[in-house]
């Protein structure tokens, strides 16, 4: 019970925190690539603050309902992921979340939002099959979707499943909103449709997307770490390696457009997913 | 027992007669709401008494077997009849074919000391005819206020009410007769008078394209028709027995029952709408809206997907079962495929019943105790919420007299309750904890380790969110935000619209105990119950579904996010952003030289990917080698 209770505190509380620093952190280092000093690193807890002080202003009010909605569903999704609960519900309850994004983008008339939106949904067209092809290959692997029993697994998922996690990789560029993928809404404010899906949201709202987008990072995040959970330090590296090379691709890529996206993430993530799976079905 | 089953399959067609006789509107609306109500009261008073099985010996004194012969070739003649009407000689010798078969069955094959029971009723039977009464009985009393509705704006002068509600009440007594039939003559029967039911209702506006789908309709169930007598044939020949549960359990591994096993999933495509016989059930959207939502939702469909559930433990282990996973696969990623490339509403609709159903051939064909479970469960489920999504568009489609999603764009505006009300339609279609992701959730579980059926579902199920997540949020596309005017509709329609909603959301949180009480037992002997199901929470050795937890969770949630709703109001309502000098209206902004301009966007329907005309033919073509695979593995 106590144990229970202490997962439900970490998701809920300590998420949205380390989420938020990682974020800073990345500013920061992006910022090195590209020969700037960058904010500070608790940057990202100013702004949000910022936005939540700020007046309440809705184009339509469902879209407070769709930023709530998403926040509780990005959390939900982390809470149970700590609570060690089956992968495969949270991955469905985190695409809850996204796709109350899009409702709420849809809810506005604006053409910025409208497009943002549907590129939005592109985004989860592409990246959803292979999420969930993951979690079936860590299924064959170990017998389970249930996070306790990976972590009981004696060895490095990655050994078994390495095509999986680049596969995974390409997932979490999308969902970190990092080019090449970063359609629907970029964190550079040069971008042809504006802020994308995020165009109408403003003050406190944009501020539960960010938060929520913090839960989102760290459910991709902790779904990466899963592939070295026999060790913390293991599990660290493997996370710090893998966020260090997203910042690296984002910075050396331009944006592309989404039929490329589709065409590239499909076939490639596909291909690698498909082959692991033959991999681990007939060793 | 024997007087509820009477109630249950003769009544509605007594009832139906009674409506088609008394044309006055006051009496026939009361006949279709009192049945309605009789059904439902049937349904539910049969509950304590499943299981049971019996053969009434006679009916006023005749030989019920004799009836039952006499009706099987009147059927096959009123069939022939259409066939010789409309000039179609693939339904003449189809139909002829089927005559032939039958005589040769009944005349020469049985020799009538059978003593299996004829009826027989256990909990699959009673999901069924529990989802064909409730669903079925609310579309029958909507389709009230709106076929006055419908009627008004066609300006027919004779009302064709009367002969409207006479086939829709049979041929909820057709399906009940499906669904408790153990005698395979009399489901083969019932199977046939839902062809010519769904027949007779796609044709009903009789215009020239009506009739020429109804057709079309017709030919393409009638081949259903000819493999399901061909199979029994078979059967017959090799097992000596038409009880169908005897078939199910007598685990032969003849060539030629296998064979017509596979050639009784071939019927139950063809009655499905799966690839490559979709065209029929798009075709029956001529017709009026609540024909379409009893189609796709508690009748005609659900027949394909019940008798494939009940053979599904006659072709476990085999080949065949394997061939109709992969299937049912590739139906549900193609079926979602088409409906992304759909503007039309209904056509969106109907893909996706298409798609669902494919999920739930999968399901089958996968055949372990997780994907049976999730099979019943995507029946139930898909039943009611595709009810509900029918009514809405129905309702929408009178109100804006157009079909089409675009048209729809900010009906939030307009009709907000039914706006809102199609929205939860839409989310109980893809979110947890409703119970269609329950279904799709264990579908998935199932299928992981099946590599083929896992790469498609998961491409499907993507495929879905995109299609309906794109059409709620359009819905709700508005720009003046905080205004709620109650839109006026009949108060059967808001009856129909309320109860299936909330029906939904009851039945998803029932849904563990509806595991424990009704799937467990349906279940039996032939596969091992493997979810647990304590504190309303799914769980066997490899996954876990907080169904209870997460649905209280949800409820609060939604509750914040309401009182948001509510707060918002009370806050500075902006004009959406369009990079360019603000107006008064929403829409347009001054660009250069102080022009106004106004701002527009649609959805991305991806026609150049997704198109209807691109992908067609690739499919059917799929398809029909994917048949072949069906129908050749099992030689």
């Amino acid at each position: 019970m106590r144990e229970t209770l202490l997962a439900i505190f970490i998701g809920l509380f300590a998420t949205p925190l380390l989420g938020g620093l990682i974020n800073g952190l990345d500013r920061i280092i992006t910022a090195r690539l590209q020969g700037r000093i960058g904010p500070p690193v608790w940057q990202p807890f100013y702004d949000v603050i910022k936005l939540l002080s700020k007046e309440k202003m809705v184009v339509n009010v469902w879209q407070a309902f769709c930023a709530y909605a998403y926040l509780s569903a990005a959390a939900i999704s982390v809470v149970l992921f700590f609570l060690k609960s089956d992968l495969l519900l949270i991955l469905f309850i985190q695409a809850v979340g996204a796709v109350f994004v899009v409702i709420g983008a849809l809810s506005s008339t604006s053409p910025f939002s409208q497009v943002g939106a549907h590129r939005e949904l592109l985004q989860i067209l592409s990246y959803e099959p292979l999420l969930i092809l993951v979690v079936a290959g860590i299924y064959l692997e170990i017998g389970s979707f249930k996070i306790d029993d990976i972590y009981a697994w004696g060895q490095p998922l990655i050994f078994k499943l390495p095509f999986l996690f680049i596969a995974l990789g390409y997932a979490l560029t999308i969902k970190l909103r990092k080019s090449p993928f970063d359609l629907s809404t970029s964190h550079h404010g040069h971008q042809e449709i504006v802020k994308g899906v995020l165009t109408d949201y403003s003050g406190p709202f944009l501020a539960l997307i960010e938060i929520g987008h913090w839960y989102d990072i760290i459910l991709i995040l902790g779904l990466c770490s899963l592939f070295w959970a026999t060790g913390w330090i293991g599990m660290i590296i493997l996370v710090a390696i893998t966020y260090f090379i997203e910042i690296l691709i984002d910075n050396v890529t331009a944006r592309m457009t989404w039929r490329w996206m589709i065409g590239y993430v499909w076939a490639m993530g596909l291909t690698l997913s498909i082959v692991n799976l033959i991999w681990i079905n007939l060793a | 027992m024997a007087e509820l089953s009477f109630l249950l399959v003769v009544f509605p067609m007594l009832a139906a007669c009674s409506c088609f006789l008394m044309r006055h509107n006051t009496i026939y609306s009361l006949i279709v709401i009192i049945s309605g109500g009789l059904l439902i009261g049937s349904a539910i008073l049969l509950i304590p008494l499943v299981p049971f099985s019996f053969s009434p010996k006679s009916f006023l004194g005749i030989n019920i077997h004799e009836i039952l012969t006499a009706a099987d070739f009147l059927l096959l003649f009123i069939i022939l009849y259409f066939g010789v009407k409309y000039k179609n000689w693939l339904i003449n010798s189809l139909a002829i074919f089927q005559i032939v078969l039958l005589g040769y069955l009944e005349f020469f094959l049985i020799n009538g000391s059978e003593t299996y029971p004829i009826i027989y009723c256990d909990n699959l039977s009673l999901i069924m005819v529990l989802i064909i009464c409730v669903v079925g009985s609310i579309i029958c009393v909507q389709a009230l206020p709106y076929m006055k509705k419908h009627e008004t704006h066609l300006k027919i002068g004779v009302s064709r009410q009367p002969h409207f509600f006479f086939v829709m009440i049979l041929f909820l007594g057709a399906m009940n007769g499906v669904v408790l039939s153990n005698d395979m003559i009399l489901f083969y029967f019932f199977f046939e008078l839902t062809t010519v039911c769904s027949f007779l209702l796609i044709g009903h506006d009789k215009t020239e394209r009506a009739t020429k789908n109804a057709v079309r309709a017709l030919w393409m169930n009638s081949l259903g028709g000819a493999a399901f007598i061909t199979a029994l044939v078979f059967i017959y020949t090799r097992l000596g027995t038409l009880d169908m549960q005897y078939i199910i359990h007598a685990d032969s591994k003849s060539q030629l029952v296998i064979l017509s096993m596979a050639l009784l999933c071939f019927a139950a495509f063809t009655k499905s709408a799966q690839f490559p016989f979709q065209s029929w059930l798009l075709g029956a959207m001529i017709a009026p809206t609540p024909v379409s939502a009893l189609l796709h939702s508690s009748t005609m469909v659900k027949v394909g997907v019940y008798l494939a559930l009940r053979l599904a433990p006659a072709i476990e282990g085999l080949f065949l079962t394997q061939c109709v996973t992969i299937f049912g696969a590739f139906t549900f990623l193609f079926a979602a495929a088409l409906a992304v490339g759909q503007s039309n509403g209904k056509k969106v609709l109907a893909y996706s019943t298409i798609s669902n159903l494919g999920l739930i051939f999968a399901c089958v064909g996968l055949n372990t105790p997780e994907s049976i479970a999730a099979a019943i469960i995507l029946i139930i489920f898909h039943a009611v919420s595709k009810a509900l999504l029918f009514l809405c568009v129905g309702t929408i489609e009178q109100h804006i007299e157009s079909r089409n999603i675009e048209d729809m764009r900010g009906l939030y505006t307009k009709m907000p309750l039914t706006a809102l009300i199609s929205v939860m339609g839409v989310i109980t279609m893809i979110m947890p904890p409703f119970g269609l992701l329950l279904g799709k959730w264990m579908a998935m579980e199932a299928a992981s380790s099946f590599l083929c059926g896992i790469v498609m579902i998961a491409m499907g199920s993507a495929l879905t969110v995109m299609y309906w997540a794109r059409w709620a949020g359009i819905l709700m596309s508005d720009p003046f935000a905080g205004k709620f005017k109650l839109e006026k509709q009949p108060v059967l329609t808001w009856a129909a619209l309320f109860s299936l909603c909330i029906g939904v959301g009851v039945l998803s949180l029932l849904s563990p105990w509806i595991y424990r009480w009704c799937i467990i037992p349906i279940m039996g002997s032939d596969y091992l119950a493997s979810y647990s199901t304590d504190y309303g929470i799914f769980e066997n050795a490899f996954g876990v579904f907080a169904v209870l937890p997460l649905s209280l969770v949800a409820v609060a949630g939604f509750i914040i996010a309401i009182l948001a709703v509510k707060s918002a109001t009370h806050s500075r309502i902006t004009m959406p952003y369009l990079s360019g000098l603000q107006t008064e209206e929403p829409r347009v902004f001054k660009g250069p030289m102080n022009r106004l301009i106004t701002a527009e966007a649609g959805n991305y329907y991806l026609s150049s990917i997704f198109g209807e005309d691109k992908l067609t033919p690739w499919i059917n073509l799929g398809a029909v080698i994917l048949l072949t695979l069906v129908i050749g593995g099992a030689l």
